[in-house]
Order: C-alpha cells, then structure tokens, then sequence
C-alpha cells in the first residue's frame, strides 16, 4: 500500500465523524453558532430524529454575504484570533470545524442576512460541494437547514437509533441549553409538535418550569450565586503549584432529597454557560447529598459554574461536552458546599411515602409525596402570581415564576406521643403525625449548642471527679495529637501519659451523663475517618463528631418527660430538620396522607 | 390456700415490695407477686433478679399453701378495697385467687408459685447491725450522687466498708462524689468491703421509715449478694461487681479558702440562679470575697443565660482565706444543699479549676466533692 494525502473529501468526513455522531451533534453545533451570534430567539425543528431534516433559526447577527462562503471552510471562525484567545475562550465554538463538518456529511441550505445588510444570502451545499450561492430576502438572522444527515456516510446512518430516540437526545439537549441561557427563547418543534417553549425571561426557574414540570420547579431549591472562599492552606495538590481559583460562582438549582430520578440524566451542568458531562461534577453532587439520597438515586441538578476562563480547558474534545478543571478539587469542594449549604439551609421535612398495597387505584400512590410537601408550600403566594400584574414578557401564557417561598424553618408546637423501636419519637403536629429519630435529632441540639458556645467563646467543661486513662491505637494518637486543641477548645482535656495512653481530665459540659471514654474515643475515630469533608473548619467538623458521639442513640428508651425535653429543645434549633451531618431529623405522615391511606377521601 | 387480713396490712405490704416488681419482663411470672403463708403469716415478695423484697405481714391462716399473681391488678384492686377483711382462698387447680372483702369478690388468675425464682436467704452467717435513723440519713447523703447510666456500673453502686467499728458509704458520678462515715454499735471481727447498687439501698432507705430495731446486713460467702433484714421485711441484692475508684485519693487534703454560709440562704440563692443557669449547661459562678473595711465577707452566686438573660444574688460569708471564683453545676450544688442536714455549709476550695469540698459545719462525718466547671479556651 502507498502512502499518499487523503482527499479533501475524506478528509472532511472523518473530521465530520468526530464532531458529528448524530443528529443532536448538529443540532448542539447549530445552537451553539446562534448563541454565540448573540441571537435572542433560537427555533430548532426536527423530522425523523432529526436526520431528515434539521432546522435551527434564530435573529442573531448573522453572516455578511461576503463571508458565507468562507465559513464554510475548514478552521473558519469568526470567534478566535490568536493563541492567548485559545486560552480564554468566551464564545462556545471556536474551532471553526462546525459548518464545514455538518456539510460534508449532509444537505446543507443556509440563509442569513447580517445586521444593517439589506438583502441576505442563501447558500446550498451537498457533501461538501457548493451547489448554489445566491442573494435573497430573509429576515436578520441565520436560518440553517440540515437535510439527509449523513446520507454520504452510510456507516453512520446504520448506527443512527430509532428516530424517537435520536429526537430525545435532541430534546434533552435543547432543554439542556434552555436552562443555560434562560434569557433566550428556544423552541423545539420535532414532527410538527411542540416539544419545549422557554419563556426567555431570563430566570432559569421559568425554564426549570418548562422542563421538569411546575411540580418538580416549584421544590427546587435555590442556590444563589455561592462563591468558593478561598482557602489559603488548601491542601489539594494542585492548588499548591497554581494559585488557587479565586472567583468561582456556583448559582443554579438542586432538587430536594425527595425528588430524585434514577439517573443522572437529569444532573445539569454549566461552566460559564456551556453544557458539560463531567463526572467530577456529578460526584460533587451527590456527594452532598451524602446520605440523604438511596443508593442509585440521583437529584435533578441544574447548576451554572462560572470561572475564569483560564481555569478551565474546553479545548480537550471535538464536541467541548468534555472539559478539564485548573483545580479540580477546588471546582469539586465549591460545587459539594454550596449543594450541601442550600439542602440543609432549606431541607423540608421529608414526607413518609407510605406504601399502599391496600388502597385501590383511585388513590395514586405516585402523587403521595408531592401533596405531603405541597402542604408547607404558600400556595396562595403562588396563584397570586399568576395572576399578578407582571406581563410575561414572551408570548406564552406561562407566568414567570418565582423562586418556591419556603417554608420557615421553624418547627411547629410538636405533642409527644410515644416511641417506637426505641429509635423513633413520635409527635403530633397541627399539619400531622411526626417521625422524629432520637439521635439525629439529639445531634443536631447538641450541635447548635456547642456551636453557639463556640460562637460565644464560652463552652462550658466539666471537669472530671478522677481522670479516666485510655489506651490509644497509633492511628487514634495521631488523630488526637492533630486535633488536640479543637479537642481542647470544645472542652475534652486531655494529657498524654505514656506513649499511646491518655488521660481524660474534663469533658464538655453538655455530655454529662454519658460515658466519657467512649464518647471521647468515638470523636477521635470519627475525626480519623473524616465522615465529614463537607464541614468547613476542624472545628465545626469536631463539634459535629463530638455530637454525634455524646447524642443518645437509636434503642436507647426515653421517658415521656425526656422526649419532650428532646423536642421542645429541638423546636428551638435554626435547622431543626436536618443532623449536622445533613441527614434528616424527622419524617412527616400528614393528616391529608393518613385520610387517603384510611379510604377516608 | 385460704387465708384472711386486714386491708391496710395488704395495702402496706404490696406497697413495700411494688418497687422490686420487673415492670418488663420476659419472664412473666417477674411481674407477679408472691403469695404464701409462712409460719402462720402472709409472706409477700417481688423480685426482678436484681433486688428482691419480701414482706410479711399478720393473717390467721386457715390453709397453707402459695400462689403468684399480677402485682397491678392485685395491688390496683386491694387499693381500692374498704378497710376491712379480706378473705383470700386458692383454687389450686386453677391457680386463681379468689378475693373477697365486705362487698367486692375478686377472681385473679395467677402463675404457679413453683415457677417464682427462690429468694435467697441468709443463715446465721456474720451479721452487721445498723442503726436504722444513721443508715437512712447515709443512704440519703451518698445515694443521689451515684451514676444513673450504666456506661459505669461500678459508679451505679455505693461503696461500702465497714472496717473495725467504722462504716464509710461513699458514691460518685465521674463529676462528684459523696461520702458518710459513722460508727457501728457492734464492730465487725472482719473488714468487708462492697458495691451496693444505690437502688437497692434507696429502697432500703424507702421502706426503713418505721424501723426502730437495728438492721441487720449481712454479705453471702460468694460476695455476690447482700441482705438487708428489718422487721417484717427483707431485701436482697445483687453486689456489683468490680473495682470502685480510690475515692480517698480524691478529696484534697489542703485548701486555700474555706468559705461558712448559711445552708438555707445558698440553697435559696442556687434555686434563684438555676433558672438562668439552666439555659446555659446549668453553669452557677460562686464569688467568694474575705472581710474587709468595707463590710464582712460575702459570697455572690450569679448564673448567665445568652437567651434569658442573668443574675446575681448575694449572701453573707464567713471566708478564711483569699478570695475566690469557681463554676459548679448548679444540680449538683443544688444535691449536696438538699441533703446536708446541717444549718451552715463549709466550702473549701483552692482556686477556680480545684475541686470544690463541701462540709457540714460542726460534724466531720460528711463529705462531698464537687469538680468545677469552667469555660473552654
């Protein structure tokens, strides 16, 4: 076999076949153009999946009639100059490799007319080849008519799925762009339906509203704009050889541990607007999550991640869905805390969803959990909006809607009942019946108190009749000798006696009754293992160990009497819902929940 | 079984023994009590294999024989019974007690007396006599500061010892420990030295209150029991086994300030601050300043809560020494007022991270260690 150049054509095509793997690649590349040309309406319409025909339209600045044929070249871009632009990229292409790849692999109609040019250009290439080039009228903007996808490639064309399918991956992508640019309008029409409307009113619930579903937007849990706070003495590797990234922004919406799908196929990320795949990501999340969530469940994330544009790399794929952070860990730490601070900053109670094997079909058991939370919704706030006087500002009837109020997190006046299993207190309150676990719920009143002490620089320590002496393993000592003065600030006094032995002198006043030299052991082996990466100092990690070691556990029998010291105690929490360690104090069965179960409505 | 007495005597009876009843139990017959005559007495007995409490009370029997039925309902309905006769017949056959006083008839069914655990007795091994005023005042100065949990069980007990014609009682917490000594009327030939649980002996304490003969106690050769035998009555006890902390090595011997209030005018003052120290891991500060030309000494008790706010409240003092400032919970300050017995208290203390002695002025036989509390730097 000789060696020799691949034709222009070939060429072409395997370039193609990196960029374009399907329909919703040209539909991705398409968009992505439209964004760029600052368009504020994009329409996408699709037939057959996309593969006969795909249309994108918008009224973005379109293409001077001089220039058309020249972006159809190879490596032909408006959007990049020189080397350092590479490294600071602001537009979502770049590469200059969509047009030309999306024409050598279809039929290719484009009409555009750039802003303050009065006639337009229409251009018709086929496999690569320029079949006509000639003026006309069109309105500003870009209109690119994809037909016959992959027609020339019929490799591909076999591995092309059913046309329903490829017209979901369209759809999720559009509705994926949608929730990035919020402030755009973009339609999808797929056979002649209209799949997706966003209202392009700039707020990224609106279009949250239209993608998931208002039951679904309306528990979204908000977080607004969390900047990382720089951490000097971060210990991440990579930090220590770069200066860490310092205006990091994570802003979006995360679903709250009630709502979850079985895939992450709904866990949105933007960095700086761009739609990303990133495990990194996705593992943030549902790290913050932590246990709230099943095993296999994931949230429905929708999470904007602004940065530099020098710290993060979207040269690293043809189709830029793959990206490379600076500084992982510090991407990675600022996604984890800003999910976790909004969940536990507005963690409802989670509503029991009681199986009903027993109860007919006229009672659907799918929407149990959705009128248990409704409940601690002002719905009332809500119909006044749509009612309200803001016009919205796109053509649809859809209101703009706001941000789900939500509810105080105050407790209610809570009536103990009993317990079950040793474990679980159970309360009545004026919306229900309440599940509360004694130990987390004893974790986080322990938790707020030593905080505030520690706020208040007066933790109180009791000191101990006889110091109690406890052998260490190295791993302890270590963990103890690393720790010794959060140990010490939190009230455990400790003085080494001999190489792994201790002496236990004084104790945090609040763990009177327990045993000291197993609640101190606990904490060391708690701060060993390090269950808690989301907390922000050793010390708040400390507090929440020392909580979880001294709080009364699950099989413990409580009297009425100290029940309701528990609860009354927990009613005066600031977060009386979640432990500190983010997993839930209480459940609620509700009495609309117990009326249905009971047949009673 | 058939056998006939008074109301009152049941009543009193069942009542003395209620507290030895295993509330839950899987043994069912645990929850019953025992019926049987003895001697041409009624003895009755409860027993949750940890303490066990028999009674007897006077009966004129007209036919022996033994049964066990439900403590509530036998003790609930002889409750409510007139004060009169009560006549008690068995059916054997049935294991059900037939009850019948002036116009009330009762069934209860009961388990079989065979199957109610044998409570041990104890021969005429070596006795301890006690005198009952002295053991009841013991009881109550040392048992409040033993442990409530069991992440400790020796510290759930009293340490008893009795040496010579000496008895120390002592009992600690981890944060405070009581202690009582008091001559024996007869001394004992050898030291013994145990772990009471303080239960046992609060119940001792409880059910002594008409006691005006001594007690006798005696330990069992495997030092696995103790028995208290009073009038009428005797309680049984598992010892605690294990090591009980050298309390001795515990109460300082030297102090720098000895402070003399007035028991009732500090119990007061602590009951003030409690309702702000509550809020705040029940911290009460005492301020201690000796005489000067200004006035006579005095001792300030203040407690601050971030929520409800603060207090102060002074007392006079009599203060030997330099002046102080010490942090104690205010429970157990509050404990060792309730039960001194002694008009002025005496407070030695040798600085704010010390432990804090407390004494009753004019006797030398109590004495209760309190471990400051202070504030985490």
């Amino acid at each position: 076999m000789t060696i020799h150049i691949l034709s222009d054509d070939l060429a072409a095509k395997i370039a193609a076949g990196e960029v374009i793997e399907r329909p919703a690649s040209v539909v991705k590349e398409l968009i992505e153009n439209s964004i760029d040309a600052g368009a504020r309406e994009i329409k996408v319409e699709t037939r057959g999946g996309g593969q006969r025909l795909i249309r994108v339209a918008d009224d973005g600045g379109g293409i001077p009639a001089s220039e058309v044929e020249t972006a159809f070249a190879r490596h032909a871009t408006s959007k990049l100059n020189s080397m350092d632009d590479l490294f600071n990229i602001q537009t979502l292409g770049f590469r200059g490799e969509a047009l030309p790849s999306i024409a050598a692999v279809a039929r290719v109609t484009l009409i555009t007319r750039a802003r303050g040019e009065a006639a337009g250009t229409q251009i018709r290439v086929d496999g690569g080849k320029m079949l006509e080039h000639r003026a006309q009228g069109a309105p500003q903007g870009t209109i690119v008519t994809v037909e016959d996808l992959f027609r020339h490639v019929p490799a591909r064309l076999k591995f092309l799925k059913t046309p329903a399918t490829e017209a979901g991956h369209i759809a999720d992508l559009i509705n994926a762009y949608a929730v990035a640019y919020p402030g755009l309008r973009f339609s999808l029409v797929n056979d002649d339906r209209l799949v997706l409307q966003s209202p392009g009113t700039g707020k990224m619930l609106d279009v949250l509203v239209k993608v998931f579903g208002i039951e679904i937007a309306r528990q979204m849990i908000e977080i607004r704009d969390w900047s990382l706070e720089i951490d000097s003495n971060s210990q991440s590797p990579s930090s220590n050889l770069q200066s860490p990234i310092s205006n990091l922004h994570v802003s979006g919406f995360v679903s709250p541990p009630s709502v979850n799908r079985s895939t992450r196929k709904h866990m949105l990320f933007f960095v700086n607007h761009r739609w990303v795949q990133d495990r990194t990501l996705q593992h943030a999340v549902v790290e913050a999550y932590h246990t709230a969530l099943m095993v296999g469940r994931a949230p429905i994330v929708a999470l904007d991640i602004v940065l530099p544009p020098d710290a993060v790399d979207v040269n690293v794929h043809p189709t830029k869905s793959e990206i490379r952070f600076r500084d992982t860990s510090a991407v990675f730490r600022a996604v984890q805390h800003a999910v976790r601070a909004a969940l536990v900053a507005h963690a409802p109670i989670p509503a029991a969803n009681v199986g009903t094997p027993f109860v007919p079909r006229a009672f659907p058991a799918s929407s149990e959990t959705q009128l248990a939370i409704n409940l601690h919704r002002p719905i009332t706030d809500h119909a006044s909006r749509i009612t309200g006087t803001e016009a919205p500002i796109s053509n649809l009837p859809s209101p703009p809607f706001q941000p789900p109020h939500h509810p105080t997190t105050q407790l209610p006046m809570l009536r103990v009942l009993g317990q079950i299993a040793s474990t679980y207190i159970i309360a009545e309150g004026p919306d229900g019946l309440y599940l509360i676990d004694q130990h987390a719920a004893h974790e986080r009143v322990l938790y707020e108190q030593l905080a505030a002490e520690r706020a208040s620089a007066t933790s109180a320590v009791q000191e101990l009749l006889d110091p109690l002496m406890l052998q260490l393993t190295p791993a302890q000592h270590a963990a103890l000798e690393t720790n010794r003065d959060a140990l010490a600030s939190v009230g455990f006094q400790v003085e080494t006696f001999g190489s792994q032995t201790i002496l236990l002198r004084a104790v945090p006043a609040v763990m009177k009754v327990s045993d000291p030299r197993a609640a101190l052991v606990e904490t060391i082996d708690e701060m060993e293992q390090g269950e808690e990466p989301l907390e922000k100092s050793a010390e708040a990690r400390l507090i929440s160990s020392v909580c979880k070691s001294i709080a009364v556990k699950g099989g413990q029998v409580l009297s009425l009497e100290e029940m309701r010291e528990l609860v009354r105690r927990l009613e005066q929490t600031t977060a009386p819902r979640t432990c500190p360690h983010g997993r839930p104090t209480m459940i609620q069965l509700n009495v609309a929940t117990l009326e249905r179960e009971f047949g009673r409505k | 079984m058939k056998v006939s007495c008074l109301q009152e005597n049941l009543a009193k009876g069942l009542s003395i023994i209620s507290r030895a009843v295993a509330s839950r139990s899987t043994l069912p017959v645990l929850g019953n009590v025992l019926i049987a005559t003895d001697q041409g007495r009624l003895k009755l007995a409860a027993t949750n294999l940890e303490l066990a409490v028999t009674c007897w009370i006077g009966a004129k029997v007209d036919e022996d024989g033994a049964t066990t039925v439900p403590a509530r309902v036998l003790g609930d309905f002889v409750n409510s019974l007139p004060p009169e006769r009560i006549d008690m017949e068995l059916n054997v056959r049935t294991q059900t007690l037939h009850l019948k006083c002036a116009r009330y008839d009762a069934n209860i069914k009961g388990i079989d007396a065979s199957e109610f655990p044998i409570i041990p007795t104890i021969g005429d091994g070596k006795r301890i006599s006690l005198e009952p005023e002295t053991l009841r005042e013991m009881i109550e100065q040392v048992t409040f500061a033993a442990a409530t949990d069991e992440s400790r069980p020796v510290l759930t007990g009293v340490a008893a010892k009795f040496e010579k014609d000496k008895v120390t009682f002592a009992a600690a917490d981890g944060f405070r420990l009581s202690v009582r000594n008091a001559t024996l009327t007869a001394p004992v030939d050898q030291p013994v030295s145990v772990i009471i649980p303080a239960k046992a002996l609060q119940e001792v304490g409880r059910v002594s209150g008409d006691q005006e003969e001594a007690i006798e106690m005696a330990v069992t050769e495997n030092r696995s029991q103790v028995l208290f035998r009073l009038t009428n009555i005797e309680i049984v006890s598992q010892l605690i086994d294990g090591v009980f902390p050298d309390f001795t090595r515990i109460i300082p011997e030297s102090h720098a300030t000895r402070t003399v209030v007035s028991t009732a005018e500090l119990q007061n003052a602590v009951k003030a601050s409690s309702v702000f120290a509550r809020e705040s891991m029940n911290t009460i500060r005492l301020q201690v300043a000796p005489a000067n030309e200004l006035g006579g000494g005095k001792m300030t008790i203040t407690a601050t809560s971030a929520e409800s706010g603060d207090n102060v409240g002074d007392i006079d003092a009599t203060v030997d020494g330099e002046s102080v400032e010490i942090a104690f919970n205010a429970r157990y300050l509050a404990d060792v007022l309730n039960n001194l017995r002694a008009p002025q208290i005496a407070i030695e203390t040798s600085g704010s991270s010390s432990p804090g002695v407390f004494k009753a002025v004019g006797r030398d036989d109590f004495t209760h260690v309190i471990m400051p509390m202070h504030v985490g730097k």
